[in-house]
């Protein structure tokens, strides 16, 4: 086959693919409020990207607040908005400027990560439950219905003081595990191995473990790392349920029967006949939670269990605010006011854009 | 006859259902506890003040086998937590069980104002929302929706109490006032019936205490009431949408009935059954919505407790209150499934 007939067969294949994508650009256009919030997430990209020229990094490590020592020694007490100050400062003097544009950094990590582990980890059960069906597909769904009986934030607050600091993780352990579970694979997606290349895996593995036993990987994880795996830990759930569904309506399809009957291995199929029928409605769903999951973050941070007391993040400035529960609040209110506010804008915008796609993307509502 | 056997049946087979996912969610807890080093699991299994010196610590990790492996571990932990010990609170300097018990109520009278305003405003906005679709109201319904799902609640909370309180000192924080708080705890004339201040209040005719009561439950009540309602909204709205569109609404149109009675007769109570679903999902938004606010309030219920005993790492505290949420909500939603078949026959016959 010349390359250019298969250009064109790879055209002819996303016809109706991009007719998808202009008519979803043409309701998202239509719609001024997903328009407002596109505007917003990209204000927030702009603004991540150009912190470093709106408020140069004193230290080594960007997001590290600057603090006046000198002006902390004579009153620990925050002080309200000023020209070398423009949010004013928290106590202790922590620049809520700089807090405020470095948190846009924190806020887009914080919910792209998780977006992606959570999506990953989610797809890989869901799709493993539904195709292959029976016993797995109880277990593994049994397992997601544990974790979605919990309120997310407050199985949050218990796996983020259980997530221990320092981290040890033996190297030979880790490569075993990767070395067993290439096997594990390759047994259940029956690939044809011989015996002799099994055997082989396993001695390397075997002398491996053996000659790097020593090694060991320390990770110390700050508070915010616990967050993250937190987050990462209690996310995929729903994903998983939804793949789960889409991956059963696609399974008995015809051309899947054709891929098998081809002698396809599971995997194959897998990844490229079920996926890209599957995956659509689910990357998008995820990627517009980046909102939801900054909010949780964020409230994690406010109940003192996010990040550092010196780290640029949003919610762990509102925090602050704590102190002065009662009728002082309203002198100190720039502390709380203006994070809050770039918080409520950012989730705001995300919301937007997937209150309109949700529209869009539902086939029970669209075309109407 | 039929019908009621039907529902019988139904409700026994969701209740043998419920047995695995409650192991599973004891499963998951105890999972936790293991990352904990056995000085710390060993307060799981501590019922008073005294056990809390060291040599007596080294006794309960003997008592309990916590050294041994986790599957020996698991059944005398679960055994433990059968009789109804979840270990010892440190913040509380209680039991966690007696803990959860004294601080519910507090919780509970703040659910009791939300709850209601959130699913009979929600459902009416939405329902309206989806009949004038693309109206005025419409448009206000949802951004409004939007706004309250998007508003960080520690926030909102902050913002109200500056101005009800910092600003126009109305509407104070905490549960009670000092000298009520006083008086409830130690007069001669004040019984403690049920915990709910507001009632006690007015079963012991002390209407200033009630009062005072009410006026500290409005504002976190508010707050739940405002990011929650969101939910029920766009849940209510696009049920209600598709029901209008289904071929029944056309046809009772046809038959010549009015705008109103299509509305209220054929499709309102078809779109009611997704929203009952949706209330599962209320009850854990309430649970998290009331962590954040009793901390914002300073209300001393059992979010603020939760939340508390997370930053000064007690353990079984936090696990506790988790179990507890993670419980209540399972039951939650078994009374939803229960309501649902009752709703919907197709459901129980399925």
């Amino acid at each position: 086959m010349t390359t250019s007939s298969r250009w064109e067969e790879f055209k002819a294949s996303m016809q109706p693919r991009i007719k998808e994508w202009k008519f979803m650009f043409k309701r998202v256009q239509e719609s001024p409020l997903s328009l407002v919030g596109i505007a917003i997430i990209l204000g927030f990209v702009i603004l991540s990207a150009l912190s470093p020229v709106l408020a140069p990094p004193p230290y080594a490590d960007p997001f590290i607040i600057p603090r006046d020592e000198e002006i902390a020694k004579l009153s620990p007490l925050p002080t309200p908005p000023t020209i070398e100050h423009p949010f004013g400062t928290t106590d202790q003097h922590y620049d809520i400027y700089y807090a405020c544009i470095w948190g846009t950094i924190t806020a887009f990590r914080i919910g792209i990560t998780t977006v992606m582990v959570a999506l990953m980890i989610g797809i890989i059960i869901g799709v493993a439950a539904a195709y292959y069906g029976g016993l797995a597909d109880e277990a593994l769904m049994r397992f997601t219905d544990i974790i979605i009986a919990f309120p997310g934030l407050i199985l949050a607050m218990a796996l983020v003081i259980a997530i221990p600091t320092v981290f040890t993780l033996n190297v030979s352990f880790i490569l075993v595990v990767i070395f067993g579970l290439t096997t594990f694979f390759a047994f259940i997606t029956r690939a044809r191995m011989k015996i002799k290349v099994i055997l082989l895996i396993i001695f390397i593995a075997v002398l491996a473990s053996v000659l790097l036993y020593p090694l060991n990987l320390r990770f110390s994880l700050n508070n915010l790392d616990k967050v993250l795996i937190t987050l990462w830990l209690i996310g995929w759930p729903s994903y998983a349920r939804v793949i789960r569904g889409e991956v059963l309506r696609v399974k008995n399809e015809d051309y899947i029967e054709a891929a098998k009957a081809a002698g396809t291995s599971d995997l194959g199929i897998v990844i490229k006949h079920i996926l890209p029928n599957a995956i659509y409605p689910i990357i998008i769903m995820a990627s517009l939670d980046i909102g939801s999951i900054v909010l949780t973050a964020a409230a994690l941070s406010f109940l003192g269990l996010g990040a550092p007391p010196n780290y640029a993040d949003w919610g762990q400035i509102i925090q602050r605010s704590r102190n002065w529960i009662g009728r002082e609040l309203i002198r100190y209110m720039h502390v709380f006011l203006i994070p809050g506010i770039f918080i409520f804008v950012f989730v705001l915008g995300w919301n937007l854009l997937g209150d309109a796609l949700r529209d869009v993307l539902d086939p029970t509502l669209r075309r109407r | 006859m039929v019908r009621k056997l039907g529902l019988l049946t139904y409700v026994a087979r969701r209740l043998i259902l419920l047995i695995p996912v409650v192991l599973g969610v004891s499963m998951l807890i105890f999972a936790i506890t293991m990352c904990f080093p056995p000085t710390i699991r060993a307060l799981l299994y501590i019922r008073n003040p005294q056990a809390l010196t060291p040599e007596n610590i080294e006794g309960v990790i003997k008592k309990y086998h916590l050294n041994d492996p986790f599957y020996i571990q698991y059944f005398t932990w679960l055994a433990q937590v059968l009789q109804g010990n979840l270990g010892w609170s440190q913040t509380a300097s209680a039991p966690v069980f007696s803990a959860i018990l004294v601080r519910f109520p507090a919780t509970f009278e703040i659910i009791v104002f939300a709850a209601p305003v959130i699913i009979i405003l929600g459902l009416y906005l939405g329902i309206q929302s989806a009949v004038y679709k693309d109206k005025i109201l419409d448009h206000i319904t949802r951004s409004a929706a939007i706004i309250g799902w998007s508003l960080p609640s520690f926030w909102f909370g902050f913002i109200l109490m500056a101005v009800f309180y910092g600003y126009l000192g109305w509407l104070p924080p905490g549960r009670l006032t000092r000298e009520v708080q006083h008086f409830v705890d130690s007069s001669q004339l004040f019984t403690k019936y049920t915990g709910l201040y507001i009632l006690d209040g007015i079963l012991n005719g002390q209407l200033a205490v009630s009062w005072d009561a009410f006026k500290h439950v409005i504002l976190p009540a508010t707050v739940i009431t405002v990011i929650d309602i969101a939910l029920i909204i766009r849940v209510a709205r696009s049920s209600m949408l598709e029901a209008l569109s289904k071929g029944y609404i056309i046809t009772a149109k046809a038959k010549g009935l009015t705008q109103k009675e299509v509305i209220n007769k054929h499709a309102r109570r078809n779109a009611l059954i997704p929203v009952t679903t949706i209330s599962g999902l209320l009850v854990a938004s309430l649970m998290t919505g009331v962590v954040i606010t009793e901390t914002v309030f300073g209300f001393g219920g059992l979010g603020s407790w939760a939340a508390q005993s997370a930053q000064q790492l007690d353990v079984p505290s936090v696990l506790g209150f988790a179990m507890f949420t993670a419980i209540v909500f399972v039951i939650a939603n078994l009374i939803v499934d229960v309501l649902y078949a009752f709703i919907d026959p197709r459901i129980r016959l399925a």
